[in-house]
């Protein structure tokens, strides 16, 4: 959501405020289930314009804490504010965005749920009120009665993904959500531009198709691939590692992880270098020994090689053993 | 060309030396300890291959096996690979003709390391047919002894992948045979080697897929041949005859989406080469057009099959790798994990720096063969990339590929000039024996040092059976744990035969190879719901456990509890995925949240959820454990778990349907017998109090104390009988 787009929706939420009638003391006498209806009405008004209604601390304290109700309110609390500096929020928002559209589209809707927001910087007296002190955080306001202990959804454990949350409203409300993600494009937009740059190029190069017949270059590619697997890529792509680890006490970073279990992108980065230069070291050997030429520049080709496979494979080796401690002959 | 007579005898002792290593380097268990089987799916092959030995053949395809998964049963027969069981029968039945008289036990204990003395000679074989004779030696004595392997063939792993990898090997190496002759003999070689692998392990999709590719491959790079096309076509044919002769493959062959290549292959070569006779017969400008029909045709084929690949969930579900299920039981298996690079250097250390170096040389200097042994290679190291497990496929093409390597820079560097028969007139002839022997030289230490790490790393790593443990003092001598036979033994001798014994599914092979009870759950982990079943007792308070219980017919519930001896592999540290597995299947009774502290942490001290503090598991763990002082200096506490390093936090604990019917020397595994019901039924309502009318009141009870009092006596009769 873009911060002019927030501006927006906030300033068109000022001038309906004033207009509200049960804001009116006249209307104080109006009877509960009038006031009931009235509540109703108004969030529907709120979530047919946009699916997670915006709250500051007058809104929630009428319309989620306020007695009379017949629906569940989910609400998130955070802080979106670019000078918060919560990424965390940013994310947890997209999911759910996603949420409540879903919600907000599905055939299901009605006016048993509605999907809540309070930011802190313009309900930072909810906050206080809840005792709250982190960001972001999911509540489920029941339509009946206090919220528990349950209500409050477990982030740190389960973490913000719109499925798990679809899966927590449906334990504390019953109503289902099928979550949909709009299609991301993204992937098949890459593909289909490496596709026509791979054509692209082999219709620049129509004359000269020679290049296909390239051993070298498949070659390459092919310890590409060897290099990328042997040295955890797809560790790092599943189980999606820190880049490296910053100590917050002395802020020295620590680009290899002290456990032989897990790793980071920096190290598996090092540990692809090394394997090349290894593997580069062993061609150049060969290549010194078959290549002819010059005797004293294939010497100085054949040390360079030999250099690199002791030098590197030493390093890869000391790097072994500082995460395996007790390695070897113990 | 002859070879002279003391290079082919200096190959056969270096062949020969090789396997010599390799066996005796897996025996380090069988020295340590005993001839043991080890771990947990040995046990079943041991104890199915006892039934084939004692009941025959025919009884052990029939087999039906109502001890396992009570009360279902398990159709053994047809849903094992039987080639491992075969094997070590048909060794047992020949050493038995021969009245050499060894127990079964010990054919399955030696036969992975006999077995891994075989693929090295077929690794020697298939190499020395890709390269030279002596990168052939070189991988041979690379494979011996590599951890990559041994970790799933030292003696007592009687496993499925020790004899596999050989057959993987062996159908390898008469396919490239076949390949490079075009004979149909090599090709019903392979066929049968493909066979034999089949029949062993459930990794017979890798050679299904990958010789197909290897054929693509060929045809891609326009090196189709007459050779090529009579291997094929031969290999593909009896091969998915053969293949579909195995009860538990059936008609998998003609049905799954993992032999879909290697039949779209066939079609495809079948088309190129009737394309290939149409070229010699028309003249160009009849055969364009045929052409261009053709691929249109074939292309809209494609195209719609795609279609309904991706409209059925097929085709997602041949692309994405198995480590992204998010099934609980899939993963907590620890094996279908991403590997990291430490897994890599671990298990092959120098030869996965080097092995690319190897597969740079193969694709510079290509060949039919070549081609195949770069798509092994590519495709092996992606799978091990996704699974720690299937390292093991990737083991041999790395010590091929490395071998490779070496040898060509030893065939550089090791000759000497002065004795070649070419004259060494020539300018660039050498770069000095100095340099050279210095390469030399240090080529040789690294692989002493890897031969050092192979070492160290079987004997520490992959050496121990995980039935029997052992501990080291500090002045080095050895304590022996042997808590799970004892605890196994118990229950054979003093059980009824048809007990049934309630576990975690890891030790339900056990349970039943030892044990030789009835088991609920097992390794084979078919039926989700089954375990999800036994996890909910696990997780719940005693009395809906008991429920559960009486409804599976549980007389012994068996756990292990590591925290006297500090042993982290135990039940309470599995817990969550009972837990996890059990949310699966009853999320109404079973919530992973009211596991842990509101701080999202789980423990078992006095801070820990009060659902865990009160579980079954965590009752039958800690039974009397509060009043146990543990020998860890004088400080702890009693009742201090040491494997969690905390004490604990229900010491008090009582059972009212379960006692205590074991508990080994070191509490690693205890076991419980769950009672019977009550005679009758407690009451737990307030007895109806009935005046009762006097011409029914008992002569012996005097008239005046009556009523109340009787009632009074009967009620505490019954409290205290």
């Amino acid at each position: 959501m873009s911060s002019s787009d927030v501006t927006n929706f906030f300033f068109l939420f000022q001038n309906l405020a004033p207009t509200l009638p049960i804001m009116q003391p006249s209307h104080l006498v109006t009877s509960l289930e009038n006031l009931l209806s009235e509540k109703v009405d108004q969030m529907m008004e709120w979530s047919s314009r946009r699916s997670v209604v915006r709250m500051n601390g007058d809104k929630f304290r009428r319309f989620v804490k306020a007695p009379p109700r017949n629906y569940s309110v989910i609400v998130m609390f955070t802080a979106l504010q670019p000078q918060r500096q919560c990424s965390v929020c940013r994310q947890a928002n997209e999911e759910y965005q996603v949420l409540a559209n879903s919600w907000r589209y599905s055939s299901a809707f009605s006016n048993k749920l509605f999907f809540t927001v309070v930011d802190y910087d313009e309900g930072a007296d909810v906050f206080q009120q809840l005792n709250m002190n982190s960001a972001p955080t999911f509540m489920h306001f029941p339509a009946k009665g206090k919220p528990k202990r349950a209500d409050t959804f477990d982030l740190q454990r389960i973490g913000f993904a719109s499925e798990q949350l679809a899966k927590w409203i449906a334990d504390r409300t019953d109503v289902q959500i099928r979550v949909f993600r709009p299609p991301n494009y993204s992937g098949t937009i890459a593909l289909a531009l490496l596709v026509s740059l791979v054509g692209g190029l082999l219709y620049l190069r129509r004359n000269n198709l020679e290049f296909i017949y390239n051993k070298t270059g498949w070659a390459m590619a092919a310890l590409c691939v060897v290099f990328a697997m042997t040295s955890g890529q797809m560790w790092n792509h599943i189980r999606g590692p820190p880049y490296a680890h910053k100590n917050p006490q002395n802020g020295q970073v620590s680009y290899i992880h002290g456990s032989s279990q897990a790793q980071f992108v920096a190290e598996s980065h090092i540990i692809l270098l090394l394997n090349a230069a290894i593997t580069m070291g062993m061609v150049l050997l060969n290549e010194a020994a078959t290549s002819k030429g010059d005797v004293g520049k294939r010497r100085i080709i054949c040390l360079v090689g030999l250099g690199l496979v002791v030098f590197f494979f030493s390093f890869l080796l000391s790097i072994f053993r500082s995460k395996y401690h007790g390695y070897p002959y113990r | 060309m002859k070879q002279p007579g003391w290079q082919s005898l200096l190959s056969f002792s270096i062949l020969f030396l090789a396997c010599l290593a390799g066996f005796s380097s897996r025996l380090f268990a069988v020295i340590r300890f005993e001839s043991i089987i080890h771990e947990f799916d040995p046990w079943f092959n041991y104890r199915s291959t006892h039934h084939l030995t004692t009941n025959g053949f025919y009884e052990f395809l029939n087999w039906f096996d109502e001890r396992a998964w009570y009360p279902l049963g398990r159709i053994v027969g047809g849903t094992v690979y039987p080639g491992l069981m075969v094997t070590a029968g048909l060794i047992h039945y020949v050493l038995n003709l021969l009245h050499i008289t060894v127990h079964i036990r010990d054919v399955c204990v030696f036969l992975a390391p006999v077995f891994s003395g075989l693929t090295a000679i077929s690794t020697f074989l298939l190499t020395r047919e890709l390269w030279n004779q002596g990168a052939g030696l070189l991988a041979a004595c690379f494979i011996a002894i590599v951890p990559g392997y041994i970790s799933r063939s030292v003696a007592g792993s009687f496993d499925n992948e020790g004899i596999a990898i050989f057959a993987l090997q062996f159908t390898y190496y008469l396919w490239v045979k076949s390949v490079k002759t075009g004979s149909v003999f090599w090709t019903i070689g392979c066929c049968l080697s493909y066979f034999y692998m089949v029949s062993a392990w459930g990794g017979y999709v890798f050679i299904i897929n990958l010789i197909p590719l290897h054929v693509f491959v060929l045809l891609l790079m326009q090196r189709y041949s007459r050779r090529v096309y009579i291997a094929y076509s031969t290999f593909y044919i009896v091969g998915l005859v053969l293949s579909m002769q195995i009860p538990f493959v059936g008609f998998q062959p003609i049905r799954t989406s993992e032999h879909m290549a290697a039949a779209g292959v066939f079609a495809l070569l079948q088309a190129y080469a009737f394309l290939q006779y149409l070229k010699d017969r028309l003249t160009r400008q009849e055969f364009q057009t045929l052409f261009f029909l053709g691929v249109s045709l074939a292309a809209g084929m494609v195209f719609l099959t795609v279609i309904y690949l991706t409209y059925t969930g097929l085709y997602v579900r041949l692309l994405t790798c198995y480590a992204k299920i998010h099934i609980p039981i899939i993963a907590s298996v620890s094996e279908h994990q991403p590997t990291t690079w430490v897994s890599f250097f671990f298990d092959l250390h120098i030869l996965v720096c080097t092995f690319p170096a190897g597969l740079w040389f193969c694709i510079k200097n290509i060949n039919d063969e070549r081609v195949f042994v770069a798509l092994y290679a590519i495709s092996a190291v992606y799978f091990a990339g996704v699974m720690v497990r299937l390292m093991l496929t990737l083991t041999p093409v790395v010590c091929m590929l490395s071998a490779v390597a070496f040898s060509s820079v030893f065939e550089h560097y090791m000759g000497d000039d002065t004795k070649r028969e070419k004259p060494p007139e020539k300018a660039e002839e050498g770069l000095g024996p100095n340099i050279k022997s210095i390469v030399t030289m240090l080529m040789l230490m690294l692989l002493m040092m890897f031969a050092v790490h192979c070492t160290w790393v079987t004997s520490n790593a992959y050496s121990s059976p995980s039935v029997v443990l052992a501990s080291y003092n500090h002045d080095g001598t050895r304590n022996i744990l042997d808590d799970f036979r004892e605890a196994y033994y118990w229950l054979r001798q003093n059980t009824d035969e048809h007990a049934r014994v309630m576990s975690w599914w890891d030790y339900g092979y056990q349970i039943a190879g030892m044990a030789n009870r009835t088991t609920l759950v097992d390794n084979n982990t078919w039926n989700n719901s089954h375990i999800a079943l036994v996890g909910k007792a696990m997780s719940s308070n005693e009395s809906a456990a008991y429920q559960i219980m009486r409804s599976l017919d549980v007389d012994y519930v068996l756990i292990i509890f590591g925290g006297v001896i500090g042993y982290s592999g135990d039940d309470i540290n599995k817990f969550l995925w009972m837990v996890r597995i059990a949310e699966g299947e009853h999320p109404k009774d079973i919530r992973e949240s009211d596991y842990f502290t509101p701080q999202g942490e789980f423990r078992v001290d006095k801070a820990g959820s009060p659902t865990l503090l009160n579980c079954l598991m965590y009752k039958m763990s800690y039974y009397r454990f509060g009043e146990m002082q543990v020998r860890r200096g004088a400080l702890t506490p009693p009742g201090f778990d040491r494997t969690r390093n905390a004490e604990i936090g229900n010491k008090d604990i009582k059972f009212k349907h379960l006692e205590e019917a074991f508990t080994s020397e070191h509490w690693l595994v205890r076991i419980y017998k769950v009672k019977k019901l009550d005679n009758r039924e407690p009451l737990d309502h307030k007895l109806r109090s009935v005046v009762p009318k006097q011409k029914y009141t008992s002569k012996k009870v005097p008239l005046m104390l009556g009523g109340e009092f009787a009632l009074q006596v009967w009620r505490d009769s019954f409290r205290f009988s």
